[in-house]
């Protein structure tokens, strides 16, 4: 295995930035011979690519690479990841688009062009090989896995550029920091030390008092939430919820301005626990993030993660350039009167454990939770949201699947 | 005794004057700051039929060990059924009327 610093920020050195301006996009889109259209998850992570979020991947990966990543958790260079980013395609369309090794491929979202794959390889891998080693199980009930089988019989591995720039729509355009931006932002603010905050939930105070908790612990200036926006099941919390509750935890002074700060980041959650972990560390790190904030069951699911796998994790790995500040839970203790640290309260047995199921229980019964649990500022805007956004309701439904707004659109583009 | 697993139903204004005109006020249990809860039991296959029926609900195994997220319309058929019945045992009766 070659040896590389890990540590580097970002990751492997150099921050990848394949975004052309129209002119050039328009040129490089005239050596596509063949037209893919894609699905709104494969146009997101192509973005989050392209504009650096994954440094130092460039694209989907090769054969060489999600082996690596598959048994070694690390790219094929040497550098740790956690996750293949791979685009999957069935034999048949490869055959009806006579698809071939060495082609630029156009890739269009939404009937517009939108970005190119130089494809240099079509290769098969083992679904159940790959499910096993990133997902720790083969079983299909974890989403992650499910999701490995549903690919198709072949991947295309090859750089990708975008080469039609879309638009962020409200309300995530405010919130759309690509790293390159973002790193200039904290240059300018003056913040040095970041702790990043990962999150696909509204915020109840225990989320308030990890991301309080995890400022002190770093010694940071500031926190970048960082909301997760991509696949949705019904019943999560619509993405404008979660992004615009975080924001309002600022505009409202329970985080005092200049401290925090939130973004968004284009991803659907694989639910992988330790291995998410790593890559949500390696593109934090990207994005200029010097710490980041791992608590209990940290993109986990069901229990197949044991709840501090996350935490675990990383005294297997070199260090990776951005420290882990490692937290247990907050719990709201009646003696104490207030939500307090698991790790210093000392009344284990009256403590009164609540999480971000129970509170999405509360309210979808009807009932708004006590201020000390969750902030009214918040409850006001996640039934705001619900209304504005989610066709009456802050959770996801069937309708809101189906006619949401889209996070980005593609402008016209002639080629 | 065999482990039970509760729905929680939230208590709001509505639902205790509710349960204070049935007399059964008592019901409520202090959930966390103020909060107020009627912790409906179920045994395990009465949990796992729940669960079937409803597939959005979820078993938090993690922080309440309590079954979350059932739809409003069938927490609210649940807490009629213990209103009417005065006993928190309407499980079974509640599971007939779902089809």
């Amino acid at each position: 295995m070659t040896e590389v610093n890990n540590a580097l920020s970002p990751h492997g050195g150099t921050l990848v930035d394949r975004v052309l301006g129209p002119a050039e996009g328009r040129e490089k889109a005239k050596q596509a011979r063949i037209k893919l259209p894609l699905e709104g998850s494969r146009a997101t992570e192509i973005m989050s690519i392209a504009h650096g979020f994954f440094s130092p991947v460039k694209g989907f990966m090769g054969h060489k690479d999600v082996d690596s990543v598959c048994k070694d958790m690390r790219l094929a260079s040497g550098y740790i990841w956690g996750i293949p980013i791979v685009f999957d395609i069935s034999e048949g369309e490869i055959k009806e688009k006579g698809i071939k090794e060495g082609d630029t491929l156009l890739f269009t979202y939404q009937d517009q062009p939108f970005a190119t794959l130089d494809l240099e390889e079509i290769f098969s891998y083992d679904r159940t090989l790959m499910a096993e080693k990133v997902y720790g199980t083969t079983e299909d009930k974890h989403p992650g896995v499910k999701r490995t089988y549903a690919y198709k019989d072949k991947f295309l591995g090859g750089d990708v550029t975008i080469i039609n720039q879309p638009k962020i729509n409200p309300p995530f355009d405010k919130y759309w920091y690509p790293p390159k931006v973002l790193r200039q932002k904290m240059a300018e603010t003056g913040w040095e030390r970041v702790v990043a905050h990962q999150t696909r939930n509204v915020p109840h105070t225990g989320h308030e008092w990890l991301m309080k908790g995890a400022w002190f612990a770093s010694n940071a200036d500031a926190i970048l939430v960082s909301c997760v926006v991509g696949e949705k099941r019904a019943g999560d919390y619509i993405d404008e919820a979660i992004v615009l509750t975080h924001d309002e935890l600022g505009k409202t002074g329970y985080f005092k301005e200049g401290t925090h700060l939130t973004s968004i980041l284009l991803w659907d959650m694989r639910y992988a626990g330790p291995r998410e972990a790593i890559f949500h560390a390696i593109v934090r790190k990207n994005l200029g993030c010097t710490h980041h904030m791992f608590g209990r069951d940290h993109a986990g699911v069901g229990s197949y993660y044991s709840p501090y796998a996350a935490h675990e994790i990383f005294e297997q790995v070199p260090d990776l350039g951005i420290g882990s500040v490692l937290t247990l839970e907050w719990w709201y203790c009646p003696v104490c009167g207030e939500v307090t640290y698991s790790g210093l309260c000392g009344h284990d047995k009256e403590q009164q454990g609540f999480s971000g199921t129970v509170i999405r229980s509360i309210i979808q019964d009807g009932v708004k939770p006590p201020r000390l649990i969750f902030r009214p500022e918040v409850f006001d805007l996640v039934m705001e949201a619900g209304d504005k956004y989610g066709f009456g309701s802050p959770f996801v439904t069937e309708e809101y699947l189906a006619k949401r707004n889209p996070v980005i659109s593609v402008p016209p583009m002639e080629v | 005794m065999a482990e039970t697993y509760p729905i929680n139903i939230w208590i709001n204004e509505e639902r205790l004057e509710k349960l204070q005109q049935a007399g059964l006020a008592d019901m409520a249990q202090e959930a966390f700051a103020g909060l107020k809860k009627l912790p409906v039991p179920t045994n395990e296959q009465q949990r796992d039929a729940v669960l079937q029926k409803f597939p959005m609900a979820k078993y938090d195994s993690a922080t309440t060990k309590s079954i979350e997220l059932l739809p409003r319309d069938a927490k609210d058929r649940i807490f009629d059924l213990v209103v009417e019945k005065k006993t928190l045992d309407v499980i079974d009766a509640f599971l007939a009327s779902t089809i």
